[in-house]
């Protein structure tokens, strides 16, 4: 089920700002609480293909230990895929919510 | 000799199994060392041990190579239009260079010539305008395309068209390429050697040299497909 959502996890990780690929990982960990247990080197080729895909974009950079780092932006593209994402997933939380019998959530 | 540590035996088997593409392969070598030497320091420093353990949680090589075939593919295939467009442009730009040098120069068709071009001339024109079409054609379809989360049944079928296209165009140039030889081989033959022979003989020579750069990175694409395809699920 994970990995269905890959991309829209990746994406909202890095809606906070650019981050390497053990920066998004560490960002997903922090965000989730650690719930998401993944092989964290799935994250590279999701990476790859949302940009590939135009939703972020990259550039290598000298991290402070001297090595060559890749890190990645989202970009508007990414912004508005992220929030159509999030729009989905709100409006199926909500059926599964009412399903369970919860109260659904005031929408705007 | 120290002894390889295991990020460097991992990533020698990350890079093998990228093999389809070099690119790539360079590229998340790069990234995919810093990951693992950030992830083992984090734990208890680059020991051997913490090295492992950073490796155990990043996955397997394979698996990890394998997820990266449908966007290698379709960045090779859209590389792989955009020379095709660049060498039709290149050789239209040729061909129309040397039909503006016949009409300054005043150059005189022989009789010989006029019976051949009654013929190539027309095939030569079609064969052109079919490598154009096509390459519109392929460059529509193949801009269209997305990369997807898997590497499916449906994707692999896309791909392979888009290979297709790009070979029909690399055909169809080969044969309006081969006819503008014959043709200007003709004319040369009965002009003699002079110097008004010069660009004639140069752009057709650049002709040639794009047709083999196109049909090179065609081929070379299709090899390198070929072998994607085999490594993927």
């Amino acid at each position: 089920m994970l990995k269905g959502h890959l991309d829209m996890i990746v994406l909202a990780a890095l809606s906070g700002g650019p981050a390497h690929g053990y920066g998004v990982i560490q960002e997903i960990h922090r965000r989730s609480g650690g719930a998401f247990e993944l092989p964290e080197g799935t994250i590279y080729p999701a990476l790859h293909r949302l940009e590939k895909n135009g939703l972020l974009s990259s550039r290598w950079t000298i991290a402070e230990s001297g090595r060559k780092r890749r890190v990645y932006t989202i970009t508007r593209r990414g912004r508005q895929a992220l929030a159509n994402h999030r729009a989905i997933w709100q409006r199926f939380a909500d059926a599964i919510g009412g399903l369970f019998g919860e109260k659904r959530h005031a929408r705007a | 000799m120290r002894e390889p540590s295991p990020i460097d035996t991992y990533i020698e088997t990350l890079e093998r199994e990228l093999s389809f593409d070099m690119e790539l392969s360079r590229r998340v070598r790069t990234e995919v060392e810093d990951h693992l030497s950030e992830a083992a320091a984090a734990r208890s420093g680059p020991s051997p041990e913490a090295q492992r353990r950073a490796i155990e949680n990043f996955g397997d090589p394979r698996d990890l190579a394998r997820q990266y075939i449908a966007a290698s593919l379709l960045a090779q295939v859209r590389r792989s239009g955009a020379v095709t467009v660049l060498g039709l442009i290149g050789i239209f730009v040729m061909m129309k260079a040397r039909v503006a040098w016949y009409g300054f120069t005043q150059w005189e068709s022989s009789q010989s010539l006029k019976m051949v071009s009654a013929i190539g001339l027309p095939i030569d024109r079609y064969a052109f305008m079919l490598a154009l079409i096509i390459a519109l054609i392929g460059c529509l379809y193949i801009g269209a395309r997305r990369v997807p989360a898997e590497f499916g049944l449906a994707y692999s079928k896309e791909i392979k068209r888009c290979m297709v296209l790009c070979g029909a165009v690399a055909g169809a140039l080969l044969v309006a390429i081969f006819i503008e030889t014959v043709l200007t081989a003709i004319r040369l033959w009965g002009a003699g050697v002079s110097a008004a022979a010069l660009v004639p003989t140069l752009s057709l020579a650049v002709e040639i040299a794009i047709a083999t750069v196109l049909i090179r990175h065609v081929r070379a694409t299709i090899r390198r497909a070929t072998v994607a395809f085999l490594a993927s699920p």
